[in-house]
Formats: structure tokens, sequence, C-alpha cells
């Protein structure tokens, strides 16, 4: 924090449209007549400022030059007073600085402070007067410790705020970054797995080239790309509670992981049957047919009318 | 507003030495309005008026004959300058500037107000260390510029060896004409901290300034002849006072009603006065 932020120096911007209009609407025909009689007048019209300007100075404006003079010999200190009465330095402004330009403005100004403050400290070092406090010396502050405190408050939750937006950031890019990588990596394995397709396919049209003559020799020539037990490898990740054929990845038994629907479909199951065919189900069998405990031979009461 | 004063004792009574004459003796009191209720107006007032070499004084009261009223409180607390903060409509914020026994006196506009209690202004310095005032070459460009650069060092600057500065120097004034005004600027002068110790013989190379506030631009209206009134010496060709934007600005807002009503009427003329042809199938269809 060597240079202070220039705050925006909110009070002037916003009026700036209206009153470029305003000077219109003041001075129409001053306006018109300007170019011809004042051209260099043009120059003060244009800068504007947070405030108004006449466009043109006004012509009974009062500059009495010798009383002005005659009144700063009257206040001036005498010539015999040293520079260390009054402290001032006069600070080159190399070029006219543009008003509605904060940023140069401000500019302008910390040049013309820290030039002068060079100055001051060689004339002060020359006299041999002491020129920063010393650390050690503690003195009444024109702003209070709490207000201190509060400014450095800001400054903390500003910093704060600037890390934690940079962190967001960083994740952000991460994410794209992981993005662009699981893209690369689908894109390589589709690619492999054209591969092997593809090279089955040669071996294939070889084969069929050559007429299956080599086919005795137990396969030998085939060297495919995948023989090499590379392709088809498995990746090493393990899948817990995955079958090894699944290729849902485990979602099937779970089923869909919805619990309710889940148990209600069980329920069905159970009530109404579930898989294969339902005819096989209600054939007689062998073992059906055999099965004699639901005869009972003694029992006469059921078909009586008919037995007798 | 309590910004009362704490000091009652004038600080002209500083010890008369034998080299007297070398040194300037000069007090400033510093008044505030009485219908003072802008918040600026009060910050700008502590902040500058407020480096202890200079009085504080209670608002002033009386309306008219304001002028009198201040010259002979300045007189009753033996001072040789005075800064008053006139404020009026609650948001125009005037400055005046006098050296008091007879004159001259300064009457500004101040505008572009940055109070010192803004956090963003995040220096801090000593509490009656006197100022280094550097001002812009351009100061020399025009008689008023030179007396008024002649005033604002005798104002603003600390005298030596008052009662209360300190010995030290921490802070900058910065006082430059852009676009015919004056602005302000408030530095701290920092250096790291482990360089303090070289800082006494080496050179400034390492040290940055920072911003203490208060910020305002000053644009000058008149400079007078005696304190607080006399003869015009200068008026600013270029100034409009506010009250007078304001009212443009109004009149302009007046004007939109008028000129829509305005555009009604002449509608509805050029209407009859131009009315459509009969149109030859508008019956077409009708049978």
């Amino acid at each position: 924090m060597g240079l202070p932020k220039k705050g925006p120096t909110l009070l002037k911007k916003k009026k700036m449209e209206d009153d470029e209009e305003e000077i219109a609407d003041l001075s129409p025909e001053v306006s018109d007549s300007e170019p011809e009689s004042e051209p260099e007048l043009e120059s003060e019209s244009e800068l504007e400022d947070e405030d108004l300007k006449l466009a043109e100075p006004s012509k009974n404006a009062i500059y009495n030059t010798d009383g002005i003079i005659d009144k700063l010999g009257d206040i001036s200190f005498p010539d015999n007073v040293g520079w260390i009465h009054r402290l001032s330095v006069d600070i080159d402004q190399e070029q006219e600085v543009d008003v509605n330009d904060d940023l140069a403005r401000e500019l302008a100004f910390y040049n013309q402070a820290l030039e002068g403050t060079r100055k001051a400290f060689e004339k002060l070092q020359a006299m041999g007067l002491p020129f920063l406090r010393p650390s050690d010396y503690y003195a009444e502050m024109v702003k209070t410790d709490s207000h201190m405190e509060k400014v450095k408050g800001r400054l903390l939750a500003e910093k704060r705020r600037i890390e934690e937006a940079e962190e967001r950031k960083k994740t952000r890019e991460a994410k794209k970054l992981a993005k662009e990588v699981q893209a690369q990596k689908a894109k390589e394995r589709a690619k492999q797995k054209k591969e092997g397709i593809e090279s089955v396919k040669k071996w294939r049209k070889q084969r069929q080239q050559s007429g299956f003559a080599k086919d005795d020799d137990g396969g030998k020539e085939m060297d495919f790309s995948f023989e090499d037990g590379k392709a088809f490898e498995r990746s090493g990740k393990k899948r817990p509670g995955v079958m090894p054929g699944d290729r849902s990845g485990g979602k099937m038994r779970q089923g869909g992981g919805k619990g309710k629907s889940q148990k209600k479909r069980e329920f069905r199951n159970s009530k109404f049957g579930f898989g294969g065919r339902k005819g096989l189900k209600k054939q007689s069998t062998a073992e059906a047919t055999n099965d004699f405990r639901d005869f009972k031979k003694g029992n006469v009461s059921g078909n009586k009318k008919r037995k007798r | 507003m309590g910004k009362k004063r704490k000091h009652s004792e004038t600080v002209a009574s500083a010890p008369a030495k034998k080299d007297a004459p070398e040194r300037p003796q000069r007090t400033i009191l510093g008044w505030k309005d009485k219908n003072n209720t802008n918040n600026n107006e009060a910050q700008v007032t502590e902040s500058t008026v407020g480096f202890k070499n200079k009085e504080k004084d209670n608002k002033v009261e009386s309306k008219e004959s304001k002028g009198a009223t201040l010259n002979e409180l300045v007189e009753l607390k033996s001072c040789s300058s005075c800064l008053f903060f006139e404020c009026r409509k609650q948001k125009d914020l005037y400055l005046w500037m006098a050296k008091c026994p007879n004159g001259p006196s300064v009457k500004f506009l101040v505008n572009a107000v940055h109070t010192m209690e803004e956090l963003k202004l995040t220096g801090n310095h000593l509490q009656g260390s006197r100022p280094i005032l550097t001002f812009s070459s351009n100061f020399d460009k025009n008689a008023h510029w030179k007396l008024l650069k002649e005033m604002i060092t005798q104002i603003f600057g600390v005298p030596k060896e008052h009662r209360k500065s300190k010995p030290y120097h921490d802070h900058v004034f910065v006082f430059s004409i852009v676009d015919d005004h004056i602005w302000f600027r408030n530095y701290q002068i920092s250096v790291p901290h482990n360089e303090s110790i070289k800082i006494a013989r080496g050179g400034l190379e390492n040290s940055t300034l920072i911003e203490v506030g208060p910020r305002f631009c000053l644009n000058p209206i008149k400079i007078f002849g005696g304190s607080f009134g006399g003869p015009t010496l200068y008026e600013n060709p270029f100034y409009i006072s506010p009250n007078q934007i304001r009212a443009i600005e109004k009149k302009k807002k007046a004007g939109k009603y008028a000129k829509k009503v305005k555009a009604k009427t002449r509608r509805k003329v050029h209407e009859l006065s131009n009315p459509l042809e009969p149109d030859e199938f508008a019956d077409m269809w009708k049978e």
C-alpha cells in the first residue's frame, strides 16, 4: 500500500454532461461568436469543472493589479525571514493537467508532494534539523486510534475480499481444466476402442485373403494390437459392490436407488410373481402328479351325490 | 456541530524573544457559520483549523453584519488571520480567508470535499507537526495568485517553535492550481520502519506518501482589500454562483412539460390544416 488508492471524486463527475448542455443553453450566441473573435477562450470553456464556468470572462470583472500587489507587499513576510519559517516549496508543474482525468490529476498532486518532500528534506538536512519523527516518539495524532482501527479493518476486509475472489477464480479455472482433461481422456479411450476393432477387422480380412491357410497353425499369426492385453485391460480402479460384468456400475442392483419404489416393487413381485414364464409354473409335472398329499381317501363328504 | 473550542488562550502569547522581528507572529482563528449543518464543512474545519496553532471558536450567530462581528472577535483574540466557513442553504460551502487587522480577505467556493473521516484516506500524522507547503509553479503566474499563495503560506503554515507544534515534519500540503481552482491535498510522509534510522543520514529514496485528507478544491470568487470587506481587488470572471446553476437546471426541467404541451397542440393544428384526402377505396368491400 505504497500509493493510496485514489478515491473517485464522486462529487464532480455526475453533473458533467448536464453542465455541458447548460453551457450551450446559457450562451448560444456567445459560443457562436467565439471562434472568430477569441479563439483562445474555447479551451477555457471546454475545461469543465464540477461547477459551471462562464464561457467567456465577464467584461466587468474587477482586476486591480496595483491594489493586489500593494496588499501583497503589506502582508508578506519581511525579506529577512528565513525559509524555515515558511516551509514552502515551489514545484514546477511540467505540463497542464487535465482536470477531468482523475488519475492523472491525483498523480500530478502526488508527484508535487513527493518532490516537495525531497526538496524540504534536503534543506532541513543542510540545516541539521530533524525531519521525520523518531519511531519512539509518541504524541497525539490527527486521527484517533479508533478511527485508524476502522481504516485498518477496512483495508483488511478489502484484502480478504480480493483473496476470496482470487480463490473463486482459481477453482473455476481448475474446474474448466478438469473438464478438458476429462474430455481428452474420453477421446483417447474412444480412439483406443476404435483401433482395437479396426485391428480385428484387418486381421479377419487378412485371414480371408489368405484363404484361412494358416488356420491350422493354431492362430500363430494373430497378432492383434490387443493381444498384449493392453486394450482390454481393466482399469485398475476398484469398483466396490459392482459385479464383474456389470456395465451399469452397480446401479442395477441398487434398483435406481429409490428406496420406496423398491419396496413396493418387491411386494408386488411377491404377490404377483416375477421372472420366468408363467406357463411353466402352471404345467403339471411328474412331481406334482405323484404328490398325494392333498388327496384324502376317507373323506366322502365331498361328493356325496356323485358317489351315491 | 459540537466543535467547541478547547483552548481559550490565544497563541499570540508566544514568548517574545530578541529575534522577534525575524519571526513573523501569526495566529489564526477559525469560525463556522451559525447555520452550518453541512457535514463536510465540519470536517474541513476540524482538520485544517484543528492544527493546534489555530484557535477554534464558536459559531458566529448574527446574520447581518457578519463581517463586523468577525473582525471584532478576531481582535478580541488578538489573532492575525481568520478562516471562516460559511454555509449557505445547507449545501454550498464558502470559505473566507482573511488577514485580520487590515486585509486582504478572500472568498472561496469550496467543492469536491472529501473529509478526513473517509476510510479510503488511510494516512495519519502527528497533530501539530509543521506541514511542508508545496505550491505548483503556476502560483507565480498572476498577481492575485501570488497574493493567495502568500496568504495560504501564512494561514496554513504552522509557525516555527509554536508552543503546541512538534519539532518533526511528517506531512505535506499540496496546493496546486488546475483549471483556475486551488486543489488541496494532505499527504503523510511514510518511510519503511527499518529505514527510519538510515534516513537521518541518507536520502528519502524509499519514502512514500499516504493521503491523510481532507481534500477540497477552492474556487476563488473575490478578493477584498480589507478584512471581511473593503474594496474589491479581484473578481473571478468565470464564476457562476451555485444558485444560478441550480436555477438554470430548474428552468430546464420546467421547460419539459411546456414543450410537451406545445408539441401536442402543434400536432393538432397540423392535422387540422392538412386533412387526409378521402380514400377512394374506403367503401370498396362494403357493397
